[in-house]
């Protein structure tokens, strides 16, 4: 991605609070939003968190994500199935904190050079490297809450291949979707002379 | 559903525990929430669900959030009780051909499965008597000494809200968008995989770009009114401790004292 003309003092800091707000609110969104694309309900959550951070950037990619999981501990309904500081005690938890770190390591690799738009390839291979990142977290995050919080010691390999090994197609398939639209959505919000 | 978002799980009252400073209700439900954890034995857990049962007939909010709240953790409460209650070794009570429960297994499955249905209904609490930006407010206070050490606490605090106040003008803006489409002969709902991944692109370029633009101009707005940071900003509603806070955490002190006396210092058993 293109590095946008760091705005001076204040001024910058302001617009990349708006920006962290909105992108947080839009993944919310994303959640909200349920396509009929039969077999597995779609909700567009994992790709706006690529997308967060493909077209933040690592560090306010990162933000947007832990303001959204911030926003979902404080009872707004915004995670799949509601909200409330209680989700911190359901197994799949760490793929949320997953998410932050997702977008933090996209975006850090999307915009390695500055300056320049990142190729294709480019924006993929960070996808790619985001999804793997949310799984290195989700995975033992829920291995920890069975043990410690169920008290149901499972071998991590059954995690493993439950938590991790039967989404990796579907995964593929999303990195690559996410790419692309970042790549659309970047060109086209250039172009409408949004930064 | 616009209206769910903006006050979350928030149940509206009046109750002494609505009226509580939210800062107290963050961390006495942090509190409560460590004592569970490293509670031991049947008085202790008795105690404690004692002092939850109680909070929710105070707060007068019906068992109904009660099992809302549970709801994401059925999943695990479920094999918590049946993995604790066939697994565990030890004097069997019951047998059903190779299934044997045992006392241990009982014992286990049975303080789990409380202590999870505490730890979850206690932290549903909160948000139940507390609305989203009254949690905000609280949260900002109580972070605001680690200002020092780089928490912009100020700055989450803000953010929090401009996201809570988009969320139902996004939602908004995407269902437009995609009725604009759909009235231009886009279809979301047919077609290969390919097809839908790529019906996707008139909704979320719209959205993606207005949400930019959005963005800045809100910062533009915010500039133009001299937004200089939380430096000196006053507030509509100053939060104030006040006696109903000191009577809560009397009570608290006392009931989790004790569980922790029982635990750490008291006779064995």
């Amino acid at each position: 991605m293109t590095r946008r003309v760091a705005g001076a003092g204040l001024g910058g800091r302001v617009r990349d609070m708006a920006r962290i707000s909105l992108f947080a609110a839009l993944t919310a969104v994303g959640a909200l939003i349920r396509l009929p694309l039969p077999p597995v309900p779609f909700t567009m959550q994992t790709l706006f968190v690529l997308l967060a951070g493909l077209l933040l950037g690592g560090k306010l990619g990162a933000a947007s994500q832990l303001l959204y999981i911030a926003i979902g501990l404080a009872g707004v309904p915004v995670f799949a199935g509601g909200g409330g500081p209680q989700y911190v005690l359901t197994p799949g938890f760490g793929y949320l904190i997953g998410f932050a770190a997702a977008a933090y390591v996209a975006g850090r690799l999307a915009w390695r050079n500055p300056g320049t738009a990142c190729p294709l390839r480019g924006l993929f291979v960070a996808s790619l490297a985001g999804t793997a990142t949310c799984y290195a977290i989700g995975a033992p995050y829920l291995w920890a809450v069975l043990r410690w919080i169920g008290g149901i010691p499972i071998p991590a390999s059954q995690v493993l291949v439950r938590g991790l090994l039967v989404f990796v197609p579907w995964d593929l398939a999303k990195a690559g979707l996410a790419a692309w639209l970042a790549w659309e959505i970047d060109r086209r919000v250039r172009w409408a002379g949004a930064r | 559903m616009l209206r769910t978002v903006a006050i979350g799980q928030y149940v509206v009252g009046n109750s002494l525990l609505h009226r509580l400073d939210p800062r107290s209700k963050i961390l006495a439900v942090l509190f409560l929430m460590v004592t569970l954890f490293v509670a031991k034995g049947w008085l202790a857990y008795l105690v404690l669900a004692g002092l939850v049962v109680l909070a929710y007939l105070l707060a007068g909010i019906s068992p109904r959030y009660m099992w809302r709240a549970l709801r994401p953790v059925l999943f695990i409460l479920f094999f918590t009780v049946t993995i604790n209650l066939l697994w565990t070794r030890g004097e069997v009570v019951w047998r059903f051909w190779r299934l044997a429960v045992t006392r241990e297994g009982l014992h286990m499955a049975a303080t789990m499965s409380t202590r999870l249905i505490l730890l979850v209904t206690s932290a549903a609490l909160l948000t139940l008597t507390t609305s989203p930006i009254a949690l905000t407010d609280g949260l900002e206070h109580l972070l605001a000494p680690g200002k020092r050490i780089g928490i912009p606490s100020h700055e989450l605090a803000l953010m929090l809200t401009i996201a809570l106040r988009f969320i139902p003008t996004l939602v908004d803006e995407a269902d437009k968008i995609m009725k604009a489409q759909m009235a231009r002969g886009a279809d979301f709902a047919h077609g290969g995989l390919v097809q839908r991944a790529r019906s996707l692109l008139p909704l979320l370029v719209p959205l993606f770009v207005s949400s930019f633009r959005r963005a800045d101009e809100l910062a533009t707005a915010m500039e133009a009114r001299c937004y200089r940071g939380g430096e000196g900003r006053t507030r509509l509603r100053e939060l104030r401790y006040s006696v109903l806070d000191a009577a809560a955490g009397v009570v608290l002190a006392a009931v989790c004292g004790s569980v922790l006396w029982m635990r750490f210092g008291g006779p064995r058993g």
